[in-house]
């Protein structure tokens, strides 16, 4: 996968290019929004990583100009004003994701790596991972032939991770996805909710499933 | 004592002042022509007519005075009564609003134009307030994205020993907490300055406070701490569903952590003469009376001794109030130490 990255400032370019790269992705690295827009239509990315504050031209402009050539690359808006509104007004600019800065690092590369599947994924309706299940109709979670009782969050939690088995999932992602909330709660709601889901789906089973990634969120993975 | 009433009285003095001259020089001038005519006249004659005279012209002629003297005061300063409403009507949200000259370049006039030229300063002043902190804010989230980015790098490295990696991760929560204050800092700065638009649509806020007891319910069970709504009516409200989303969890959380141990937080919703009214009360320490006035302001965090260990940024109820005002609301904050602490929010029905 070729991702364009265009961030002016050098030294976060330089750590969100290694940690692409660390993943396999194939990285061109701009510093000028005008630059960086002339690279994007010339050229063939699987995925756009766009600072909005850039010189030349700001971020939100080289995406509209891109979006009005009928250029469909997956864009994720990076930003340092991270306010009210403006992830609202970058999604409606044509950007397929928007993250506030400072960003967990494991964050951006699980949302890059999103971007490459966008509307590839299949909704299925049961979802298992080694032996447990969970029936996104019924609202039924079992594992090992235990039935767990879930609140309605909690079944939003777990199936959100199950869907993203695998991957790790930032704090962020998971505010957005499960709770729907466009800023940070200042609280930590995830933790104790991944605590108690926790509990339910990994005490007396082996091996443990929902795992901590430090600084960064939670996994929830299989055996390898 | 107002201008109006001291000039009123002291014209009326002068009044009084020219009735006696009058009436003195009137019964020396009646007296000086009896005797000259050698007119045999009863004992007080001069009296009684110079007192007939003062009350059927003097009289009515110093009350018209003082009516016509009233109205002119009463004309003259009203002005300055304008002015005075139109000043008060100056906070820091409106400093762009200039009063009204009335163009005739009178005293007055001057005087409105120097309070407006510094309306103006202050305006200024406070705007380059604002740009200082919405670039502080903006320059300081570039080091703190190449800090947290390095610093995960580092705690993800192979390498690294066990006790270092307690450091990265100790580290990172304090960057992500540096975090959290600069943002909220960045939302105040913006909401003061009218550059955020809030959505302006119906919300069901029984639903919105439904999904909050639940959240609250579990943040609260670390500390066993139980949480009751006792009652939430069916209503709607018009305003931005994600900003009293964001209301709802700064109060719940706020009762929770603000709290005892095993203590308790109750929550209601109710529809009160046109308003939803919304109460978060809670058991905990409370708060010293002579605080309580200050529980809205930024970064206070009320007695530091108490609030040393609680997490957080000092920002949320500045927050929930802003949010509350921007949907034309009140917010009101009131503790007994030792007892209940209820904050309580009313915001129009839609």
């Amino acid at each position: 996968m070729r991702v364009l990255l265009v961030e002016d400032e050098p030294k976060t370019a330089a750590f969100v290019r290694t940690a692409l790269e660390t993943e396999g992705f194939a990285v061109d690295v701009f510093d000028r929004g005008d630059h960086a827009l002339a690279a994007a239509t010339d050229g063939a990315f699987d995925g756009i990583v766009l600072d909005i504050m850039l010189p030349g031209l700001d971020g939100l402009s080289v995406l509209r100009r891109l979006r009005s050539q009928g250029d469909r690359t997956p864009v994720l808006l990076l930003s340092a004003r991270g306010q009210v509104g403006e992830r609202v007004e970058g999604l409606n600019a044509g950007a397929d994701d928007y993250l506030p800065k400072p960003f967990v690092t494991a964050e951006l590369i699980a949302r890059v790596r999103a971007l490459g599947r966008r509307g590839a994924e299949a909704k299925t309706t049961t979802l298992h991972l080694a032996n447990l299940t969970l029936d996104t109709v019924s609202h039924r979670a079992e594992r090992g032939g235990q039935v767990f009782e879930l609140t309605a969050r909690e079944f939003r939690l777990l199936e959100f991770l199950m869907r993203s088995a695998g991957q790790i999932c930032g704090r962020m992602t998971i505010i957005e996805k499960v709770w729907d909330y466009d800023f940070d709660p200042g609280t930590n709601l995830v933790d104790v909710y991944v605590k108690r889901l926790r509990e339910k789906i990994d005490n007396g089973f082996e091996p443990k499933l929902l795992h901590t990634v430090r600084g960064v969120g939670y996994v929830l993975k299989g055996p390898a | 004592m107002t201008i109006r009433r001291r000039f009123t009285l002291w014209y009326a003095a002068v009044l009084i002042v020219s009735l006696l001259v009058m009436g003195i020089g009137t019964f020396i001038e009646i007296s000086e022509q009896m005797r000259h005519n050698h007119r045999p006249s009863p004992a007080g004659g001069a009296v009684k007519e110079t007192a007939e005279m003062v009350v059927e012209a003097g009289l009515p002629a110093v009350l018209l005075g003082l009516l016509a003297g009233g109205w002119l005061i009463r004309r003259a300063l009203a002005p300055v009564a304008n002015l005075t409403r139109a000043v008060e009507q100056i906070h820091d949200r409106n400093l762009s609003a200039r009063l009204p000259l009335s163009g005739s370049g009178d005293e007055l006039d001057r005087l409105t134009g120097v309070f407006n030229a510094m309306t103006a300063r202050l305006d200024g002043s406070f705007q380059h307030i604002r740009e200082f902190t919405l670039h502080a804010s903006h320059e300081l989230k570039t080091p703190l994205t190449i800090l947290r980015g390095e610093l995960e790098t580092a705690l993800h490295d192979p390498a690294a020993s066990p006790a270092q990696k307690d450091r990265f991760a100790g580290q990172i929560d304090e960057i992500d907490r540096l975090a959290k204050i600069v943002d909220g800092l960045t939302l105040l700065t913006k909401a003061d300055a009218g550059q955020i638009t809030l959505a302006h649509e119906p919300v069901r806020l029984d639903e919105l406070v439904r999904e909050c007891a639940a959240d609250a319910q579990i943040l609260a069970q670390p500390a066993r701490i139980a949480v009751r709504l006792d009652r939430c009516d069916e209503l709607t409200v018009t305003g931005d569903r994600h900003r009293l989303r964001q209301l709802l969890l700064n109060l719940a959380d706020n009762a929770v952590k603000y709290n005892r141990p095993a203590g308790s937080v109750a929550l209601s919703l109710q529809r009160e003469n046109g308003f939803a009214v919304l109460a978060f009360s809670n058991a905990g320490p409370g708060l010293a009376p002579e605080l309580q006035a200050r529980v809205f302001e930024r970064f206070f965090r009320g007695d530091a001794s108490h609030s040393a260990a609680i997490e957080g940024c000092g920002l949320g109820l500045s927050i929930a109030q802003w949010i509350v005002s921007a949907h034309q609301g009140s917010i009101h904050f009131a503790s007994r130490p030792g007892e209940l602490t209820t904050v309580t929010v009313r915001l129009p029905l839609a």
